[in-house]
């Protein structure tokens, strides 16, 4: 029941950037639509105010809603969740974290500081290739028993960009997709898979500029990619990690779960 | 609202406005104070656009800690804070949405829950009366069924396939309706903030 999209309107309704901030503000956009308004907003600030004025119209409509109490534990979780993170912003600045330091402040969900200078040096662009890098062994069997998509979202800072992940177990293949990111020329950006049963984390290659790409998983990250896995970003000398050092900062992290 | 007993709507702006204060200039244990006074209200709204408690659950905790991250993009001088709350956790909500995890809006439009249109709930921290009554004007004035639609997405948080569905008609129609409807709204709007 597709009538013709998008075709100029007859109505006389010119769906200009004030309008996209409408349907956004009011929750219409969806795939492609919302991606790009979330970018625009990132960098435009015309479209920024105009998709606030929105949402500061639109919010008195809430009142409406009847309010409901949560359960205790949301509570808990949110104050579990910022003791975490007090408790790295409270440590004396540290050398760059090595990996096993790394996966264990992701498991306390904490954010290592730095996320909003990164987030800064990070530039708009619609899309990611995920470079194969050291993850290159021969593919194998997964291990995974279930076979629904796990996606995983994994947001730069507060910069409303992000890294879209998704895992599809049966062709073994990972298709990471992002607005936002694009090359300082100075540093690249290594995601790494942080496996939920606690063993070491496993590079799944730089991030860099480019057209969309989906690539095949080995075995030995395939057989980590479960319910409770998570991913981390960390900034990188230009070609990724170097051999014997410690990771570079995390600028983001996101966890997987199942569609 | 329990946490607020006997307060008068401005008493609870103006405490929780000073406790966003409070939390920008890095007093964590605000944050308990703002949750106390706001979870009800934002609670509400995730809810009723996730249609899923645990999802509600989890995306009001995320609007908190995120909170917490970015106490200091809170202006005070600007919105009223839990106006600016309220449409952060309708934001999020409808991002969670919107990442395909949860099927939202399990309802369909006729048989959701009827909403009150023109009297807000009394015991709810308000958001602004005036603005609540420029809106609610500005939206009565448009046909009737444009109007049902543009709230069906408020708060159903639907898409434009979801509404055309549910109206039985082609996708384009429907985006022709919402779009004049809301160019129309805006003309009113923007009449009211000139006035």
């Amino acid at each position: 029941m597709s009538g013709p999209e998008d075709t100029v309107p007859e109505d006389g309704v010119t769906r200009d950037d004030p309008m996209i901030a409408a349907e956004w503000a009011l929750g219409l956009l969806e795939g492609e639509e919302l991606l790009a308004a979330r970018g625009k907003y990132a960098t435009d600030p015309a479209f920024a105010w105009r998709k606030e004025w929105w949402d500061d119209w639109f919010v008195p409509l809430s009142d409406a809603i009847p309010g409901a109490e949560p359960g205790d534990h949301v509570w808990d979780g949110i104050a579990a969740r910022v003791a975490a993170q007090q408790a790295t912003a409270d440590a004396p600045e540290a050398p760059a974290p090595n990996l096993v330091a790394l996966e264990a402040r992701v498991r306390r969900w904490q954010w290592t500081a730095g996320i909003a200078s990164a987030a800064a040096a990070l530039a708009l662009v619609w899309s990611f290739a995920l470079a194969p890098s050291r993850v290159t062994d021969a593919p194998a069997p997964a291990q995974l028993a279930a076979s629904a998509p796990m996606v995983a979202t994994v947001p730069i800072g507060e910069t409303g960009l992000r890294l879209d992940v998704t895992y599809i177990p049966e062709s073994e293949r990972m298709v990471v997709t992002a607005i936002g990111l694009t090359a300082d020329g100075v540093h690249d950006h290594e995601l790494w898979l942080v496996p939920a049963d606690g063993t070491p984390l496993q590079s799944l290659g730089l991030v860099v500029p480019g057209e969309v790409r989906s690539i095949a998983l080995p075995a030995a990250v395939t057989a980590k990619l479960g319910e409770g896995a998570s991913l981390v970003l960390t900034r990188e000398p230009l070609g990724g990690k170097p051999e014997g050092k410690d990771a570079g900062p995390v600028v983001a992290k996101g966890a997987f779960s199942r569609v | 609202m329990a946490a607020l007993p006997r307060q008068s709507a401005d008493e609870a702006r103006e405490a929780l406005r000073e406790a966003m204060v409070r939390l920008a200039a890095g007093d964590s244990d605000a944050l308990e104070d703002i949750y106390r006074a706001t979870r009800v209200k934002l609670f509400g709204i995730t809810l009723r656009i996730l249609g899923d408690r645990k999802e509600a659950e989890d995306a009001l905790q995320d609007v908190y800690v995120n909170l917490w991250q970015r106490a200091d993009r809170y202006d005070p001088a600007r919105a009223s804070p839990i106006a600016w709350l309220a449409a952060f956790a309708r934001n999020r909500a409808i991002d969670r949405l919107r990442t395909g995890k949860v099927r939202g809006g399990a309802v369909p439009v006729e048989e959701a829950a009827p909403l009150p249109d023109e009297s807000p709930l009394a015991d709810a921290l308000l958001v602004d009366a005036e603005q609540t009554a420029q809106i609610h004007k500005c939206l009565s004035a448009l046909d009737a069924r444009t109007q049902s639609h543009i709230r069906a997405a408020f708060f159903e948080g639907y898409t434009y396939a979801q509404l055309a569905e549910s109206a039985d008609v082609p996708l384009g129609t429907m985006k022709s309706w919402i779009r004049r409807g809301l160019q129309r709204l805006r003309t009113c709007l923007e009449a009211s903030e000139a006035a």
